[in-house]
């Protein structure tokens, strides 16, 4: 709360702003805010979710032509033409968010470009939006009986709707929601491991996207009382774009700055208009080179520089606190079952009828040479693929070509070959990630009952201190992770894992990297993992930490279970050790297959 | 406790503004010393410039005549170019900034989208305005402060549409324009002129206003061999059609309104292209007429280059303002709208007599395309 504290001065000077101004930079300054309204919403698609989006332009039109038709064509009021404009957009925005289900990153960029077109086009040559002329004399909006004509009017207006936009932007990026988009925007395979549901969250971003959108459109036409082609076009939607990248994109208060900002420079740039796309250009440009996380990462960057003068105190790993004892549910089913299991990609086969049992409170080993397919046995029981043929049960349930966040809810946790943290966010955030095991459908309330989240998120917190002060990662809960050693990034992804209270816990040769007392370590928590009552299955070339640690082992070659047993069992049998010491090195395939399988 | 004593102070600033709400205090309409100060609202940037550039010449040729004889009863005038770059949220922007800084009357602009996205706002302020546009839903409108220094493109396609077909008696017509304003406002006007005829277009190709390659529109129009080809676009669009029809082998004659009668049509077609062009007008060359005559060589003298339709309709536009004006002694408002409504003058593009839709030239002339220039088509 306190470090809000600096908003209260900016909230009075808004509000005494207008009898600073004149008529006309009153004006100005009020389609200032319909563009930091817009950025907020373009901040939170593009920054937050990672939606490269440049259709906000569009939702913009959408909005403001909306009320346009509605008003002068239905003989709609203001306000109720309003309601259906935000309606429209967000409607709009779900049918722009269709693409982002099958495509990402700059595909996205193209289709959502495209379709802003299309929306130009459509207005310029339907009769019901004006075609190139516009619709003109959109009707005053009256206000408890005010007729909102002057700038300065509709400015208070701007003002509460602004605040209120800002708001509710900030709370989504804070809370439970915005961590699991900004996770999204990092790696969305892992935030699908962790139960983050990608389809719905990426909706939800082009529902934000469109809710931004309209309010902006909606405010437009109330302002400017006009609508033609030309102010939802091409140029504007750079100059949006240079508003969010200029301000930063990840953060919300960078892209209000950023549309301040370059509406403050456009309008000094009036004189010179056809020059100004070409500065704005080079802003970009100059931007993106120099600060890439934009005006409101400068603050950060100065910091560390500072910092990397000063020496602080040598931050140390705490040791694991081991979990309760928990006597394992006797009820014998079991906890995984692989049956006959084939993967193939493309003619080349990668598991080739692979059957697995694992009872509950077992650690089960899962070795083999490179290649031997043991990474794209945990991909499919974690849902990444669905297999060719064969079924995968939990406690006998069938879970086969479930999606990860479904088997996530479910309680199966995977920890990842080479580390899926997700980098932008810290330690803390990487945990209370795994701790939400809500469903993306629980986010009606962030509209409707946003102190329940509040609620959430204070339990979630009191949860996480419980999670970093077990796994010894008190001192680094504020760092990123890209920041810390190999060994800890380790610890905070088995950390994540387990705070998903997992009943089936997939680790992925977790001792790689690791220096002889990490490896020690790790022995430990799995140990202790296995005793607060989840069963563990490891992926592990550490031959050594295999043999003490598992009581089973099931070793594949080529894709094929050639042994299964106990550690002693295994070592000894002839087809492990011919695959281990013969020719495996012969077979040229199975590089291919590890490569596939990555 | 820092943002508690904020909140107290905050609250007290509050108290104290809600007793003066915000706002200008209401200018001086008729401050009766210093200049008049009039606006001149054009593009001086973007796709349509050279248009604004030309009315601005127009209307500075016009003022400054005015001042060097004495200005409106002994006050100057003071005009202020201000730049809509041809979009009308711009124009929207810069409506607004002259009713804050106390323009009492506005000239221009010369794109009909701009003129009727700032019409509202400048009823509202109550300032005159004498438009270049000529889109006939300017004169829907119907505000009482919106004037027109030319006819509606309703006249000129009115007056062309009676030449092809009443006298000359073509009846297979093609139609070409974009979907712009402009463009767009010709080809409603054009095609209701042929349906009051009964005659329906063998073709209506639509382009768009940046488009420059016209071949397959231009291929479904030679299949239809029309007699006639309207085209509805600006000065250079109309020239790049009319040389690519001829390209294409099209052997029909090319009709228009006022962009067709420009050098810039006529250099962008080539000469023989353009030959024999069909142009409505109510300027149709420098030479129409001995006042004519004398406006084309002062305007040579001031800008050392050729005068045109934009320069003249500026030009009477602004000598229109300057009249009523001296009527209303400066003073602006209603009494400056009812001046010009009832000014009468013989202008350069003709008799303005001001209806209640603030048009004031009723008649179009028709031409045809010469060697480049426009020779007036002898009633036949």
């Amino acid at each position: 709360m306190k470090r809000l504290a600096f908003l209260v001065p900016v909230g009075v000077a808004a509000w005494l702003l207008p009898y600073g101004l004149g008529g006309y930079s009153m004006h100005v300054v009020a389609v200032a805010i319909i563009f930091a309204i817009l950025a907020v919403g373009l901040g939170l698609t593009m920054g937050v979710a990672g939606q490269i989006n440049l259709a906000q332009v569009a939702f913009f039109g959408v909005g403001a032509y909306t009320v346009a038709i509605l008003c002068t064509r239905a003989g709609f009021g203001f306000w109720s033409a309003a309601v259906l404009a935000l309606l429209v957009s967000v409607v709009f925005g779900v049918l722009v968010g269709i693409p982002a289900l099958r495509m990402q990153s700059h595909y996205l960029g193209i289709v959502t470009l495209g379709l802003a077109l299309a929306f130009t086009n459509w207005v310029t040559n339907a009769t019901v939006a004006g075609r190139a002329e516009g619709i003109s004399d959109i009707p005053v909006p009256v206000l408890f009986g005010l007729e909102l004509s002057s700038a300065y009017l509709f400015y208070y207006v701007e003002l509460v709707v602004f605040a209120l936009a800002l708001a509710f932007a900030l709370f989504v990026t804070h809370s439970p929601l915005g961590r699991r988009l900004r996770a999204m925007r990092d790696d969305d395979l892992a935030a699908g491991a962790l139960g983050a549901e990608i389809p719905l969250l990426r909706m939800t971003a082009f529902v934000l996207s469109g809710v931004y959108g309209g309010l902006a459109g909606v405010l437009y036409a109330g302002l400017i009382r006009f609508v033609a082609p030309e102010s939802f076009n091409i140029a504007n939607m750079f100059l949006l774009l240079a508003m969010v990248i200029i301000g930063g994109r990840a953060s919300i208060l960078g892209c209000v700055v950023g549309a301040l900002a370059l509406a403050a420079v456009r309008e000094a740039l009036l004189d010179v208009s056809a020059y100004a796309q070409l500065g704005y250009g080079i802003v970009v440009v100059l931007v993106v080179v120099f600060a890439p996380t934009g005006l409101a990462g400068l603050p950060h960057q100065f910091r560390r520089l500072l910092r990397r003068h000063g020496s602080g105190a040598r931050l140390r790993l705490g040791p694991f606190q081991p979990y309760e004892q928990v006597a394992h549910a006797g009820d014998g089913e079991n906890v995984l079952e692989v049956q006959g299991v084939t993967m193939r990609f493309k003619g080349l086969v990668a598991l080739d009828d692979v059957s697995l049992t694992v009872p509950p409170g077992q650690i089960r080993g899962v070795v083999g040479p490179n290649g031997s397919g043991k990474t794209t046995l945990f991909n499919i029981v974690s849902g990444f693929y669905t297999p060719s043929a064969g079924k995968v049960r939990l406690r006998g349930l069938d879970v086969t070509g479930a999606r990860p966040y479904r088997l996530s809810l479910r309680g199966v946790a995977r920890t990842f070959q080479n580390l899926r943290l997700f980098e932008d966010l810290n330690v803390r955030e990487n945990i209370l990630l795994g701790l939400d095991r809500t469903r993306t459908s629980w986010i009606w309330r962030y509209a409707g009952l946003p102190w329940k989240v509040f609620g959430y998120q204070r339990a979630l917190d009191a949860r996480a201190d419980e999670i970093i002060a077990r796994f010894g990662l008190a001192d680094f809960a504020d760092a990123v992770p890209r920041a810390l050693p190999y060994g800890i990034q380790r610890r905070v992804e088995t950390a994540r894992a387990m705070a998903m209270s997992p009943s089936l816990l997939l680790l992925d040769e977790p001792a790689a990297g690791l220096n002889g007392e990490e490896v020690r370590q790790l022995a430990e928590i799995v140990r202790s993992i296995r005793d607060s009552g989840a069963t563990v299955v490891v992926i592990e070339h550490n031959m050594g930490l295999v043999m003490s640690l598992c009581d089973r082992i099931t070793v594949l070659a080529s894709g094929k279970v050639i042994a299964e047993g106990t550690p002693a069992e295994v070592a000894i049998a002839p087809a492990v050790v011919q695959a281990y010491l013969g020719d495996s090195m012969a077979a040229p395939t199975e590089t291919a297959v590890e490569e596939a399988t990555r | 406790m820092f943002s508690r004593r904020i909140s107290i102070a905050a609250v007290a600033l509050l108290a104290l503004a809600a007793c003066a709400p915000p706002g200008q205090s209401a200018e001086s309409g008729a401050g009766a010393t210093g200049p008049i100060k009039i606006a001149n609202v054009n593009a001086q940037s973007g796709q349509l410039s050279s248009l604004g550039q030309w009315e601005h010449k127009g209307v500075k040729l016009a003022i400054e005549e005015a001042n060097k004889a004495g200005g409106i009863n002994g006050r100057q005038i003071q005009l202020d170019l201000f730049d809509s770059q041809g979009d009308p949220t711009v124009g929207t922007n810069v409506a607004r900034k002259i009713s804050a800084e106390g323009y009492i009357a506005m000239l221009g602009t010369a794109e009909s989208a701009v003129t009727l996205a700032m019409a509202p706002i400048l009823k509202d302020a109550k300032i005159p305005n004498i438009t270049s546009g000529q889109s006939p839903k300017l004169a829907e409108l119907k505000s009482p402060f919106l004037f027109l220094n030319a006819p509606t493109s309703v006249t000129f396609d009115e007056t062309l549409a009676k030449y092809l077909i009443d006298d000359k008696g073509y009846k297979k017509i093609a139609l070409i324009s974009n979907n712009g304003a402009y463009g767009s406002g010709e080809h409603d006007a054009f095609l209701a002129a042929l349906k009051s005829r009964s005659v329906t277009p063998v073709a209506d190709e639509v382009v768009t206003p940046d488009q420059k390659d016209f071949n397959s529109n231009l291929a479904k129009i030679r299949e239809q061999g029309p007699e006639v080809l309207f085209i509805g676009a600006e000065e250079v669009q109309s020239g790049l059609i009319a040389k690519q029809s001829r390209e294409l082998g099209i052997k029909s004659i090319f009709a228009g309104g006022a962009p067709m009668g420009t050098d810039v049509y006529a250099d962008t077609a080539g000469l023989k292209n353009a030959e024999g062009s069909v142009v409505s007008s109510p300027y149709l060359s420098n030479e129409a007429s001995d006042q004519i005559k004398a406006f084309a060589a002062k305007y040579k003298a001031a800008y050392n280059e050729e005068a045109r339709m934009h320069v003249a309709k500026a030009y009477d536009g602004a000598s229109i303002m300057i009249e009523a004006l001296k009527q209303t002694n400066g003073e602006g408002g209603q009494k400056l709208a009812d001046a010009i409504r009832g000014v009468k003058r013989a202008g350069l593009l003709g008799d303005y007599t001001y209806d209640a839709n603030g048009v004031g030239i009723h008649a179009t002339k028709i031409g045809l395309v010469k060697d480049g220039k426009v020779v007036p088509e002898v009633a036949s």
